[in-house]
């Protein structure tokens, strides 16, 4: 049976080389081509895009996207492990509902709910309403257009995308380890640390990159929400693109976003197998 | 154990009332009677009215939900035979393929959209609901794949040879103890992919042709010209809609439970 | 079940198709042209049309550029006209099939993005200036471009997320045309916005509304359609245009290079320019329109709305932008340093 699964990757791999490696690599290959004002690109081949990408603060924009990225995901995951935690208590019914729950708002397209968040967060949104009627502050809280709006508004983009992996990592774990390591007089806390977060650890390391990754690559909720005064990864190579129509300076930010986010995530698959193995 | 019990609940309950908060908000303003839907001047019904009357509001909308289900479906088939294969792989294999698909996954949409669009147009491949179908179905298997590895990652294979071993059929092995257990997974990846089909509009717009227009690019070029309360007339319908084919879908099961199908 | 229907769905596409060469592709910003204008076309004419839309002049040129003969009419604005002509991407315009030409007045023909129409015909314009809050600022308070680079509106302030509309404030400022590709002052402007930056609290050219009539900010540079929705929800909303000058904005039709439908594509230029359709367009949008036979059509208070449309003498210190080619690299190059700063 293993062996005949073997075969399986095929299609995908097929899909992955048409799709995603041919189309990729030939941007990759844009890199090296100039600047040309009405053909995207054009002869001589040149490695100045790269220089260019620098002297256009290049690391400041990047390091803009990671916090943001960054920060959308620790929240997310702060949020969603617990969730997904009590969701799979639940018994089979609620669960399919509450799970169906979850997803439903993100079935509305993600430009209106963002601009819901501009009603409820304005000075004169609902929430400082809420907030002045209750007499808890007496002058409206400064939140649209500041970076807690943008973390707001990441979060609930993205937050399905870490509840999901971390769930279905929850429902295959064996409950019943649980109930026997506190019958043989487990600590909550080691519960969950030592049988808990490992055997959830998949879920966690998929529900991250899930988020992670595309938002990296987001700018308009960053935009709406934060007022667009940095500049992001996202509307960086947007830019180089559309705007400035200078692909090969677009592509070299892109291969090293590419490049910088594998390793990173191979380093990181790597080292979560040693430990697999160890255990 | 009650304290707790009403901890979990009230957990439940904010992550949902953050969530719900920005709906409501979207379905009151669906009755506003203020075009730009700002402030609140007064209840009406008239946007609902109007959106029945734009035929092109609801065949966008009526193109991304069968696009989004074709879409979902595919990757989920394709990813879920996919992982199995790579699970199986030598390792450096499978860690290579690993690495484009999360190239893929960090890819920004502009690349992925304009790089797609010059491979069609190559390919000489009308644009239409075929090639948006084959940009969305590249746009979500990451989603699918890394959602399906990291359940297959602690699955027991020893289980399914087992059950060969006692005699069971491929396709009895498949339906009766591979399925049900990879089945939280499936429904992951599912959701995952028609929601991110849904919501797409960079790739989208580079990859269909003028007779296949979706919702999100409608909703997207609208801003600029604000957004028309027909559209949140549009998301509120969309909404009860759902709720009321879920609630069916539970009742149904149920009562197919109930009736003793279950085996 | 779903694949019968879904096989079913197509035959119909197809049979349409099949049933009706009389089509038109039209590809436009969305809601720009009213739903039941177009049916009105198709219901005199037969043509049915199909419409796809964009949300931006720069994602419409790509795709054109990089697709033949998918559409066969476009709405660009202002310089894209030129741009486009000049790569080549449009095809000539024959004015004997559009008598309705004759409507539009002169003021908004021949202009330098496009001289004798050849490639294009007006269809909708307005204008960049600035919209700000006289409730709380007092009525006047913007007169001039200097006016926005009082201290006192520190965090009060919304720009344009748009690097040619915002360097056009500065240059403005220092006596430059918008257009201006002399780096040099180019750069002079970077040193005046960056005294400005400070000031700024969004950048926004989506929706600035939102931002004005929620008190974020209490001065806004925007296009005269937000300043109209904002005057219209809340009549404190004032509309300034600066007297040192500012940029004015127009979409024109224009037909694509390879469109199949080249004939259809005048018809229903023609179609829209007729008064009676030009004039339920604008009132129906909102936006000024070229068309003067149109504009005698429109009630009192839309013809004489300082915010659609401008006074003579303001008209004359507008300025259509136009491409400024090689020197947007170095708008962009200021425009990351400002932003980075």
């Amino acid at each position: 049976m293993k062996h005949k699964f073997y075969f399986f990757k095929y299609p995908l791999i097929f899909w992955l080389i048409t799709f995603v490696l041919i189309p990729s690599s030939a941007i990759f290959a844009v890199v090296f081509f100039s600047f040309h004002p009405t053909n995207f690109f054009s002869l001589p081949l040149t490695l100045s895009n790269f220089k260019k990408l620098f002297e256009l603060h290049f690391v400041q924009i990047f390091l803009n996207s990671l916090f943001l990225a960054g920060g959308a995901t620790i929240i997310s995951l702060l949020l969603g492990y617990p969730f997904a935690f009590i969701l799979s208590w639940l018994t089979p019914k609620k669960k399919k509902l509450a799970l169906f729950f979850i997803i439903l708002p993100f079935w509305t397209n993600s430009l209106i709910r963002t601009y819901s968040l501009v009603l409820l967060l304005g000075k004169k949104g609902f929430f400082n309403n809420f907030l002045l009627a209750l007499g808890i502050v007496n002058t409206p809280l400064e939140l649209l257009y500041t970076k807690i709006a943008v973390f707001i508004g990441l979060v609930y983009t993205l937050l399905p995308f870490m509840i999901l992996p971390i769930y279905s990592s929850f429902e295959k774990m064996n409950k019943k380890l649980l109930e026997a390591a506190r019958d043989l007089g487990a600590s909550s806390w080691n519960v969950f640390f030592r049988i808990i977060l490992p055997l959830t650890k998949s879920g966690i390391y998929s529900g991250c990159l899930l988020v992670f990754l595309p938002a990296l690559g987001m700018f308009y909720i960053p935009d709406i929400l934060g007022g667009s005064r940095d500049i992001l990864l996202g509307n960086f190579i947007k830019d180089q693109f559309l705007f400035t129509r200078n692909w090969p300076l677009g592509a070299a930010a892109s291969l090293v976003l590419s490049l910088i986010m594998i390793v990173l995530s191979t380093l990181f698959f790597k080292e979560k197998k040693i430990k697999f193995v160890h255990e | 154990m009650n304290k707790k019990k009403l901890f979990s609940t009230l957990y439940l309950f904010l992550i949902y009332a953050f969530l719900y908060i920005p709906l409501i908000l979207l379905t009151i303003y669906s009755f506003n009677q203020s075009k730009f839907s700002l402030f609140w001047k007064g209840f009406s019904l008239k946007w609902y009215l109007s959106l029945f009357h734009n035929s092109f509001l609801l065949k966008s909308a009526l193109n991304s939900l069968i696009l989004a289900t074709t879409s979902a479906t595919l990757t989920t088939l394709l990813s879920l035979i996919g992982s199995l294969g790579l699970k199986y792989s030598p390792k450096a294999n499978k860690n290579f393929w690993l690495a484009i698909i999360n190239l893929a996954l960090v890819s920004p949409d502009i690349i992925i959209g304009v790089s797609l669009l010059i491979i069609f147009t190559l390919l000489q491949l009308k644009l239409g609901f075929f090639t948006i179908l084959l940009s969305h179905l590249t746009l979500c298997l990451p989603f699918g794949v890394i959602t399906f590895l990291s359940t297959l990652e602690h699955f027991d294979f020893n289980l399914l040879e087992v059950a060969q071993d006692l005699g069971a059929s491929e396709i009895n092995v498949l339906r009766y103890i591979f399925l049900p257990l990879l089945w939280p997974a499936i429904l992951s990846a599912w959701i995952l992919s028609f929601t991110l089909s849904l919501d797409d509009v960079v790739i989208s717009f580079f990859t269909t042709g003028p007779q296949f227009e979706i919702l999100p690019l409608r909703i997207y070029s609208m801003v600029r010209v604000g957004i028309k309360p027909e559209v949140n007339a549009l998301c509120t319908l969309l909404i009860i809609l759902t709720f009321i084919f879920v609630g069916l879908a539970h009742f149904l099961l149920e009562r197919n439970i109930k009736g003793g199908k279950r085996t | 079940m779903k694949k019968i229907i879904l096989t079913l769905l197509f035959t119909f596409c197809l049979l349409i198709n099949i049933a009706q060469a009389k089509e038109l592709y039209l590809f436009n910003w969305s809601e720009y042209i009213p739903d039941e204008v177009l049916e009105q076309f198709t219901k005199e004419t037969g043509i049915k049309v199909y419409l796809s839309t964009y949300d931006s002049n720069e994602a419409m040129y790509t795709k054109i550029k990089l697709v033949k003969g998918e559409y066969d009419l476009i709405v660009p604005s202002t310089y894209f006209v030129e741009k486009m002509a000049r790569e080549g991407l449009l095809e000539p315009i024959n004015h004997k099939l559009i008598p309705n030409l004759k409507n539009i007045s002169p003021k908004f023909l021949n202009q330098s993005f496009d001289p004798e129409n050849k490639y294009s015909v007006p269809y909708m314009w307005g204008s960049t200036a600035v919209c700000y809050n006289s409730a709380r600022l007092g009525k006047g308070y913007i007169k001039s471009l200097n006016d926005l680079w009082n201290p006192e509106l520190k965090g009060k302030l919304l720009l344009p997320n748009d690097v040619r509309e915002v360097f056009g404030l500065a240059l403005k400022k220092l006596g430059y045309s918008i257009n201006e590709t002399n780096p040099k002052h180019i750069e002079e402007a970077y040193l005046e916005l960056k005294k400005l930056l400070p000031l700024v609290k969004v950048f926004d050219s989506d929706s600035p509304k939102h931002a004005l009539l929620n008190e974020e900010v209490l001065v806004a540079v925007t296009w005269s359609g937000e300043a109209f929705i904002a005057n219209s929800e809340d009549q404190n909303f004032l509309y300034a245009y600066p007297k040192e000058g500012y940029s004015l904005w127009m979409d024109s039709f224009a037909i694509p290079r390879g469109a199949k439908n080249v004939e259809n594509a005048h018809k229903f230029m023609n179609f829209i320019l007729r008064p009676d359709i030009s004039a339920k367009i604008s009132q129906e949008m909102g936006y000024a329109t070229p068309n003067q036979a149109a504009i005698k059509l429109l009630p009192p208070e839309i013809q004489n709305n300082p915010i659609i449309y401008p006074s003579q003498e303001e008209l004359k210190r507008g300025e259509f932008q136009t491409d400024v080619q090689d020197a947007l690299l170095v708008y962009e190059k200021y425009w990351n340093e400002l932003k980075n700063n």
